[in-house]
């Protein structure tokens, strides 16, 4: 494949721009579309707002955003604590038997498929619209994606490993928490970073149904008042808050893999 | 042999199901939920087939329906042309697929304040915030798929003289067509739930509608009938999507 392609680049060098260059320029142009066509008065600046007036009005009103981002990112702990414990659990559990496995995997992976949006106005009815109802729903909307992975990071486990540990006397704590845990993290993580993001998605969209405070309801609480610019900017900070999540969790991610020998994550 | 073990499967998985109904209805009858909170399924079920039979809910039934199939319409062959864009022209695909791989991970819910300050809060506005959910994953299985096609029995095409439209309709057709099936599946996974959301955010109709306006209103037997609905309705659609990846991927040797 890539020496297929190489030639055409290589061709193509000589009358076009790079592709690199081609989607940075494509890029800045979509920036500079959004910034000059409400100032233009091409499209109203009710329904688009330019960036730069996004970030002004934003950072004006920088105390609301403040908290109400901390008080989203307090619900956000709360429930990834819940589906990364009781996932990583369950998956343990499910992955540890083959029968498990077979019968248990496909219904979770069904429900996984799942439109669970629907569920929340039942967790409102239950919890009210306070914290409890968001980490109650986004505690569920993660935890499939880990409890997929942990079963799967426990069944990919190096029989050799466990068959080692159990000549050597090894009894069932120690084999959990110096053989089969370790040796599934890697496959895990790529699970917690999945469930991160359903994790925070689920709090904000729960917020932006029904709440009295956090991200997700400045943004619609903006959004009924026609105030664009603030609207944009939490969305801005919604996009940050889960990027900065990521990045946090694959650093996890390459850190837990580190100890893996290189040619054993070639044919993952 | 294993005829018997997947009988078991299957009645563990059955068993896993009903127990699920037995302990919601005992949950209710016994009094640790309360009912009104949790209706128990004998009064749930019977309601699903009331809530069926009503003329009013059956359209905004059908509104839903008609969205999601309008959005899958045109993020199908949106999703599939510009994967195959991408994947063929090299010069393309090095440019724009790190945005494609970049807007696929990014949480597309938070945008929908954005359709609607853009497409209002009717119909179309549901359609395109179903496509925008849909289009990025099938964008990328149809770039995958290419990039999947076995390339000696390209070579061995070639090398026996099959013209180019030989080539697609016999080897890229099939090497391709489980995978993008896959894609579309996610996609129509992606698209169910951002419909509903968009209704349940703001709507005049819809299935998610009715559940936001049930859930306010305590009305708790005609929102769990509904999120049976809505449960049934993804799983039919998610099911007869992989029946197809199945037999598309059929001649591949396990």
């Amino acid at each position: 494949m890539s020496a297929t392609a190489a030639i055409p680049a290589r061709e193509a060098r000589r009358w076009r721009l790079s592709p690199v260059a081609l989607r940075w320029l494509c890029l800045a142009a979509l920036l500079a579309l959004w910034e000059v066509a409400p100032r233009a008065g091409w499209v109203p600046q009710v329904i688009l707002s330019p960036p730069s007036a996004a970030l002004a009005s934003g950072f004006a009103e920088w105390d609301f955003f403040a908290s109400a981002l901390a008080f989203t990112f307090g619900e956000i702990l709360v429930s990834l604590c819940f589906a990364y414990g009781l996932g990583g659990l369950l998956g343990l559990v499910i992955g540890l038997s083959p029968f498990g496995r077979r019968a248990a995997l496909p219904l979770v992976s069904s429900l996984y498929a799942l439109p669970l949006v629907v569920i929340y106005p039942v967790m409102t009815a239950w919890f009210g619209i306070g914290p409890a109802s968001k980490v109650w729903f986004a505690s569920l909307y993660g935890i499939f994606p880990v409890i997929l992975a942990t079963a799967a990071g426990v069944q990919l486990v190096d029989r050799n490993l466990i068959t080692m540990a159990r000549a050597q006397g090894a009894g069932f704590w120690p084999m959990m928490a110096e053989v089969i845990i370790p040796a599934a993290l890697p496959a895990v993580i790529s699970g917690l970073r999945v469930g991160g993001a359903l994790v925070t998605v689920g709090v904000v969209v729960a917020e932006m149904l029904a709440s009295t405070d956090g991200i997700g309801f400045l943004i619609t609480q903006n959004r009924t008042m026609f105030r664009t610019p603030q609207v944009y900017f939490g969305i801005l900070l919604v996009l940050v808050l889960a990027g900065t999540l990521d990045t946090l969790i694959s650093r996890l991610e390459r850190r837990a893999s580190r100890w893996r020998p290189q040619q054993d994550n070639a044919h993952e | 042999m294993r005829a018997a073990r997947d009988r078991r499967v299957l009645l563990a998985q059955a068993s896993a199901v009903l127990g699920f109904f037995l302990l919601w209805e005992g949950a209710s009858r016994l009094g640790l939920a309360d009912p009104r909170l949790l209706p128990p399924p004998t009064l749930v079920l019977p309601k699903v087939a009331e809530l069926l039979a009503d003329a009013g809910f059956r359209r905004h039934l059908w509104v839903t329906v008609r969205e999601l199939l309008l959005a899958g319409v045109i993020a199908a062959p949106l999703g599939v042309g510009i994967g195959l864009a991408l994947a063929e022209s090299p010069y393309l695909g090095r440019a724009f697929k790190p945005f494609f791989h970049f807007v696929a991970a990014v949480p597309k819910s938070v945008f929908l304040p954005v359709f609607i300050l853009l497409f209002g809060i009717g119909f179309g506005q549901k359609v395109a915030f179903g496509v925008f959910q849909a289009l990025f994953v099938l964008v990328i299985a149809t770039a995958a798929a290419v990039a999947a096609v076995p390339d000696e029995l390209l070579r061995l095409a070639r090398a026996n003289g099959a013209t180019r439209w030989q080539i697609w309709t016999e080897i890229h057709w099939n090497a391709m067509l489980p995978l993008i099936l896959e894609g579309l599946r996610l996609g129509m996974i992606f698209n169910i739930a951002g419909v509903i959301f968009a209704e349940m955010y703001v709507s005049r109709a819809g299935l998610g509608q009715r559940f936001s306006t049930w859930g306010e209103s305590f009305r708790m037997p005609e929102l769990f009938a509904g999120v049976l609905i809505a449960a049934a309705l993804s799983i039919i659609v998610n099911e007869t999507l992989r029946a197809l990846e199945r037999r598309a991927g059929a001649w591949r040797t396990p």
